[in-house]
């Protein structure tokens, strides 16, 4: 089909096949996709809403023995720059997160093969029962899996649990591209296949939890595998509807064994704007300024983007790539209403929780993003010892 | 607004001069699609896909005594900047870079900064230039015209001391009134001098609390290539706005890079490809790369 009759099919609400998509991605001029994105996004987004929200993006431990070759974040077991952090750190990291106005942690670490399920249960519990209304966007599906693999009990098993315990609701990281040959170049098969990913996914969905998707590209996958990727989340939307938004990043190559390019901006706002095109069963999609910039995070907005994502209070993965980009909540309302759009706070389930929380309080300027640990600081959390080390490296160093 | 914003682009393509309101739409719409579209019509429609580039030395003076001259191979434009109490204390610095440049062509000093140093030291503009002519240095490197006292007389002596204009730039981000302001100054410059080959709309400073937006710089960059048809070059800088947003400026409107480096080393001492990475860019907005000199030659590779 011509590029017109695919806007045309787009233009009467059909639905692309992955052929069709693939085609529009390569060949639709750029200024045509935004456009049809920007036609999408208004048939699902008439108010012109644009959603946020303010949560802090805690990542509680960088040790991992994933070891994926695209990821500058993690440091292998028994590193002198491995850290967890301690409940009461990460409590005080909730403090932090309430004073800006925040109702939520995104928590996500690397599979540490030191912290069994009881400590994410005990983790959880001791949020809630602190804080009952605070919100637990937490464990990407291969950090559920590692959970799983490690206490050696089922996927719906554990997530039954950790929803028991306090968990909210899953982030779609570690997704990348969700086709095993791309997983097996980045290392990153073992963690969890496309299969693995999809499933841990269902069964979320199944357990009740609302859940994101996230597509890391520009790294080794063609273009035709970006749209497989969509292709497989948009086929378990369609089954489970529980995917509340689609957020497409780009692969941040500085300080990772992949290395490479990152792709460019162009090619960040045609991935999102046939992403709106091809997802038509994903409600919202954000847009990743973390990796793109303020400028071109605001201009998503016109390439099918409906959410400009999270506050970012705090960063590390990203960041550890070469990406630092910062916006708090007065940045991000500013870029919202420049580009003609109402903003609104949101919570995960996307639903609406008022307008700006700086225009009814004062809150701090937060024009630099917080990290996890502050430089140099190698404490070891006391609780840790509650906990059976698993590792060789953890056990020497508990037998120091 | 789309409408308005169609109607405008049938006047623009019929060559028809458009009325204060149809500006004012412009200038202020959030339909930046149907705004960048028509500034990408329009830059195809003067240099079809081509978009040059610029590899650029920047060199301060004056130097230490006895310092090297470093100029990297790779560079096609030198740029000399710098300040002293009196300017004639920089003019032996200034020829020693032209002698290492070594033909690259040279550009030194914004016009603004010759126009202070010429009425703090009292001198004429005309004999400052005069001085920078002779060290055979062939431009003045920019002229903000948002910062220039007499930016018609001002420029008018740069031609006339024999010395062309790398391009002309606006300093500050600023209301949407004002940046409309820049764009026709820019245009009724042309309109009485009718040698400016190139300028940069978008601003070289803005407040570090809030930056222009994504939407203010495609509006600023569209609406330039839009309202000024008299100067050939809409240009975008490379090392002060980031590849992300030179290479979406390019898509409404924009024709040429300038100050990439020509330095294949960060500061952190990793290496990567300026040259490539630049070219890359150019090609995934789907335009074709030329690399360019200081002079507007293509430089054949
Ligand atoms: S991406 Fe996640 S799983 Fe992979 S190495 Fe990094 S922290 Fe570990």
């Amino acid at each position: 089909m011509s590029i017109n009759a695919l806007a045309d099919t787009v233009r009467a609400g059909g639905r692309l096949t992955e052929a069709e998509a693939l085609e529009m991605y390569l060949s639709a001029p750029t200024h045509l996709l935004g456009q049809l994105a920007n036609e999408v996004r208004q048939r699902r987004h008439p108010d012109r809403t644009v959603t946020y929200i303010i949560d802090r993006n805690v990542n509680y431990t960088n040790v991992c023995v994933a070891r994926c070759s695209f990821c500058a974040f993690y440091r292998p077991v028994g590193s002198p720059e491995g850290y967890v952090l301690g409940f009461d750190e990460i409590v005080r990291k909730i403090d932090e997160t309430i004073a800006l106005g925040g109702g939520q942690l995104l928590l996500q670490g690397g599979h540490n093969p030191d912290l069994p399920i009881e400590w994410y249960e005990d983790l959880f519990r001791e949020v809630k029962s602190r804080y009952p209304t605070f919100r637990l966007h937490a464990l990407s599906p291969p950090e559920v899996l590692h959970i799983s693999r490690l206490a050696q009990i089922s996927v719906p098993d554990v997530v039954r649990r950790l929803v028991a315990a306090g968990l909210d609701s899953i982030p779609g990281g570690g997704a990348e591209i969700l086709v095993d040959r791309v997983r097996i170049l980045l290392h990153c098969d073992s963690k969890a296949s496309a299969d693995e990913w999809i499933d841990v996914m269902r069964h979320a969905h199944r357990a009740g939890l609302k859940t994101t998707a996230t597509m890391m590209y520009g790294s080794v996958e063609t273009p035709a595998e970006r749209i497989e990727h969509m292709s497989r989340l948009r086929a378990l939307q369609d089954e489970t509807g529980g995917f509340t938004a689609f957020i497409a990043w780009s692969y941040q190559p500085e300080h990772t064994e992949l290395q490479g390019v990152e792709a460019t901006g162009v090619e960040y706002l045609r991935t999102l704007a046939t992403a709106r095109l091809f997802l038509d069963n994903f409600p919202s999609l954000q847009a990743s300024w973390v990796t793109q910039g303020g400028k071109v995070g605001q201009l998503s907005l016109t390439y099918g983007a409906n959410d400009m994502g999270s506050v970012m209070i705090e960063e590390n993965v990203v960041r550890a790539a070469g990406a630092a980009y910062c916006m708090d909540e007065i940045e991000i309302v500013r870029n919202i209403e420049d580009a003609g759009f109402e903003a609104k706070r949101r919570n995960m389930h996307y639903e609406i929780l008022g307008g700006p929380i700086f225009r009814e309080r004062q809150v701090p300027r937060m024009l630099e993003l917080a990290v996890s640990r502050a430089d140099g600081d190698n404490s070891v959390p006391a609780e840790l010892v509650n906990y059976p080390a698993r590792s060789r490296a953890e056990r020497e160093r508990r037998a120091q | 607004m789309k409408e308005q914003l169609e109607k405008v682009a049938a006047h623009i393509s019929a060559g028809q001069p458009l009325a204060d309101a149809d500006i004012a739409a412009l200038a202020e719409t959030n339909d930046i699609l149907t705004l960048g579209m028509l500034g990408d019509e329009a830059r195809r429609g003067r240099h079809g896909t081509e978009t040059t580039f610029v590899r650029v030395a920047d060199v301060q003076v004056p130097f230490a005594d006895g310092a090297h001259i470093d100029i990297p191979a790779a560079a096609r434009e030198v740029r000399i900047g710098g300040r002293a109490d009196s300017f004639d204390v920089l003019m032996p610095h200034v020829r020693r870079v032209v002698e290492a440049a070594g033909g690259i062509p040279v550009s030194a000093f914004s016009l603004e900064a010759l126009e202070a140093d010429a009425a703090a030291s009292g001198r004429r503009l005309a004999d400052l230039l005069a001085a920078v002519r002779d060290t055979g240095v062939a431009r003045v490197a920019d002229a903000a015209l948002d910062q220039l006292q007499h930016a018609e007389m001002s420029l008018d002596q740069v031609r006339k001391a024999g010395l062309g204009l790398a391009r002309l730039t606006v300093q500050h981000t600023a209301s949407t009134t004002e940046r409309l302001e820049h764009i026709i100054r820019a245009r009724s410059l042309q309109q009485s001098l009718g040698w400016i080959e190139s300028f940069a709309p978008l601003g070289r400073s803005w407040k570090p609390g809030s930056p222009s937006t994504g939407y203010d710089d495609v509006r600023q960059v569209a609406l330039a290539r839009l309202l000024i048809d008299n100067i050939a070059s809409i240009q975008v800088d490379w090392s002060r706005y980031g590849p992300k947003l030179a290479q979406v400026a390019l898509t409404v409107g924009a024709d040429d890079i300038d100050s990439v480096s020509p330095l294949d080393e960060t500061g952190e001492g990793r290496r990567r490809s300026p040259l490539e990475e630049v070219r890359r860019n150019i090609l995934a907005a789907g335009l074709v790369p030329v690399e360019r000199d200081g002079a507007r030659h293509r430089v054949i590779s």
